[in-house]
């Protein structure tokens, strides 16, 4: 309680609140934005963040995370484009509503879906994230071994369409996180004589490469078209009426994207795309789906704003990151000396609920920001490209340089960059390649640690694991099933043909 | 979207041998890493773990050759001449950098590769230019006291 109430009055600081506010701020610009994403931005802003207090920083990066959710509805609706790739869903509905003169209605119930969405995420992340640390502090190497793996299996489900190259993107990030001194045996690896390397891949160079340049470069060869603004009347904070429709998809959204948030590795667009499926599933109006319905806003943009405090529990109480944009985080916390873990929850217990209060306040501050200034966002997606990216560009090496003030870093963020743009180009994504280079390290330090604990019996070791084992089984059903079940299928269709 | 004829080897095959060379070049390379005495060793040494990824990476690789074929693969438009100019600029950058500093050649990126992009309005390019620059001046030289680069010229005029 008492770490609870000092992480609520670091909400007294003017610096965090400051910070707060322009996270909130920028997180909705570049929501809005069509082409960057909120993890494009956290890549970007994440240099900035090196210097400051973990405190700040979080604060700072988990409200750009919040907003940029809410911010990627406004062009969703407006312009058909959503800003950020959770935002997708309600571009379904949204538009349609737009299109009909009831674009002020639409993003007022967006506003008000996503904030209570947000705070609904919140609090069980208040709630579920203690518990799940205390739960995991007895957790040994080998459950770290088998909750990485775990994770490292949900990258499948992440990025591309196709599960097999989020597989191998996740095992390059794996073999590239390998790079450099390794700490049990002082031996350099794969340094090539350079020494920026000898401390491994810089996380924020391969970040800001891999996010802001590679999907600069890939912006060039789309050449988008100028985007056309519909004209929209005032935003309008939903009635008795709506509430009353919609009641049902923002609890629905909500809860599902909190759960789907938890699950490590899926992140807010899954969650908004099934909370949009549920949202419909469960509709009285199912008639109005596809014509501009208000329930198939509200139920996504809950779900994508419940996720993100789903996604923050297992980054914070277990180190894996819960989405793509967490695992960024979850690198800059690293970068900044502090390892998230159960250990935090009693080395640390004020920084977690500085962020729990900070992710509070950003949800309330995009409520306010987005039902008073939504017109205002949305003219920010009429920004060319051609003054957007070089920008983009310039501030990439100012990011990538200014973690470590080193030219080396800015070289291997140009190489990640072409990495990134040739990854976008073959249907890869390089979603999982940093889930990957951020849970490389823990699955190579608890494989060790582990087969040092069992010795000759390793295989009798992990069966008297019991938890370990539950989640090796999740891993291989997870990874298994599919191609199975796609297998089945295929070998069943001649047959039912024959018949 | 038009298909690929099923003759070509395909774009995810050409890939998966791609990644296939990788591997086994990074795991051959682990043979080059400095070697543990046999007493100091226990467990793991520096080269097991990155030869055990090498190995799932080319495995998932030859599943991606089998799971992909051509004929399923559609066509990718070509890439536009302005991507290799954005990148010819990206790369022209550093030589850049090296002889006139880090804070002009961040003020001359935005505008050469904002006219490459179709911006025809200069005064909007310098107008943008300037302001991303002064900012990046502001936040990073004054507040967060980086020192850029100065480049030649910067070292031939400030020393």
């Amino acid at each position: 309680m008492e770490a609870f109430l000092g992480g609520m009055a670091s909400l007294g600081d003017p610096f965090v609140v400051f910070m707060i506010l322009a996270g909130t701020l920028i997180g909705i610009t570049v929501g809005a934005l069509p082409g960057i994403s909120g993890s494009t931005t956290i890549a970007l802003m994440l240099p900035l963040t090196l210097g400051l207090d973990p405190v700040v920083s979080l604060a700072f990066l988990g409200s750009i995370y919040c907003a940029a959710n809410f911010g990627g509805s406004i062009t969703a609706i407006l312009v058909n484009a959503p800003g950020d790739p959770s935002a997708s869903a309600t571009a379904l509905e949204g538009y349609k509503m737009a299109e009909r003169g009831e674009a002020g209605m639409a993003l007022g119930m967006s506003a008000v879906a996503s904030a209570i969405g947000g705070i609904f995420s919140v609090v069980v992340m208040i709630i579920a994230a203690p518990l799940l640390s205390r739960a995991a502090y007895n957790f040994g190497p080998p459950e770290y071994l088998a909750l990485a793996l775990f994770g490292l299996s949900m990258c499948a489900a992440v990025g591309s369409d196709n599960p097999l190259k989020n597989l191998i993107a996740a095992a390059l990030g794996v073999l590239l996180a390998t790079v450099g001194i390794d700490l049990t045996t002082g031996v350099e690896r794969y340094t090539f004589g350079f020494y920026d390397l000898t401390d491994g891949v810089s996380f924020v160079a391969a970040l800001i490469g891999l996010f802001a340049v590679g999907e600069m470069l890939d912006q060039a060869t789309q050449q988008m078209g100028k985007p056309t603004l519909l004209k929209m009347d005032a935003v309008r904070v939903p009635g008795r009426a709506e509430f009353r429709k919609c009641n049902r998809s923002i609890w629905l959204g909500s809860v599902i994207g909190t759960l789907v948030g938890v699950l490590p590795a899926l992140g807010a667009t899954a969650a908004a795309l099934i909370g949009y499926n549920e949202t419909r599933r469960w509709s009285k109006h199912k008639h109005e789906f596809g014509h501009g319905s208000i329930e198939g806003v509200a139920g996504p943009e809950a779900a994508n704003n419940a996720a993100v405090g789903g996604c923050m529990v297992p980054t914070l109480a277990l180190g894996i990151p819960g989405s793509a944009t967490t695992a960024i985080i979850l690198a800059g916390l690293i970068v900044q000396g502090v390892r998230p873990g159960p250990h935090l929850f009693t080395e640390q217990p004020t920084l977690l609920y500085a962020v729990f209060a900070s992710m509070l306040a950003a949800n309330i501050l995009y409520l306010v920001i987005g039902l008073g200034a939504a017109k205002l966002f949305a003219r920010i997606s009429l920004i060319p490209a051609s003054l957007l990216w070089p920008a983009v560009f310039v501030l990439s090496v100012i990011g990538a340089y200014g973690a470590n003030q080193s030219m080396g870093d800015v070289w291997l963020m140009m190489g990640f960059g072409i990495l990134g743009f040739l990854f976008r180009r073959i249907g890869f994504s390089p979603a999982p390649l940093i889930m990957g280079l951020v849970l490389g390290a823990m699955v190579e330090e608890s494989l060790k640690q582990s087969l040092l604990i069992f010795g000759d019996g390793v295989v009798a070791g992990f069966a008297g694991r019991p938890i370990a084992l539950v989640l090796f089984a999740i891993t291989a059903v997870g990874l298994l099933a599919p191609p199975a079940y796609r297998l089945l299928s295929r070998m069943r269709q001649p047959q039912a043909r024959e018949v | 979207m038009s298909m690929a004829t099923p003759r070509r080897l395909g774009r995810d095959r050409w890939a998966a041998l791609c990644l296939a060379a990788f591997a086994m070049t990074a795991f051959g390379l682990t043979f080059t890493f400095d070697s543990m005495p046999a007493s100091l060793m226990e467990g793991l040494g520096a080269a097991e773990f990155p030869r055990l990824v090498c190995l799932i990476i080319l495995a998932l690789s030859v599943f991606l050759f089998f799971a992909s074929p051509p004929s399923e693969e559609e066509v990718l438009p070509e890439v536009h001449s302005c991507t290799w100019w954005t990148l010819a600029a990206c790369l022209g950058f550093f030589p850049l950098l090296g002889l006139i500093g880090m804070l002009p050649a961040l003020f001359l990126f935005p505008v050469i590769v904002g006219r490459l992009w179709g911006e025809r309005r200069i005064m909007v390019l310098l107008a943008s230019s300037t302001l991303v620059t002064v900012t990046i001046w502001l936040l990073f030289v004054r507040v967060f006291r980086f020192t850029l680069p100065g480049g030649l010229l910067g070292d031939l005029l400030f020393g």
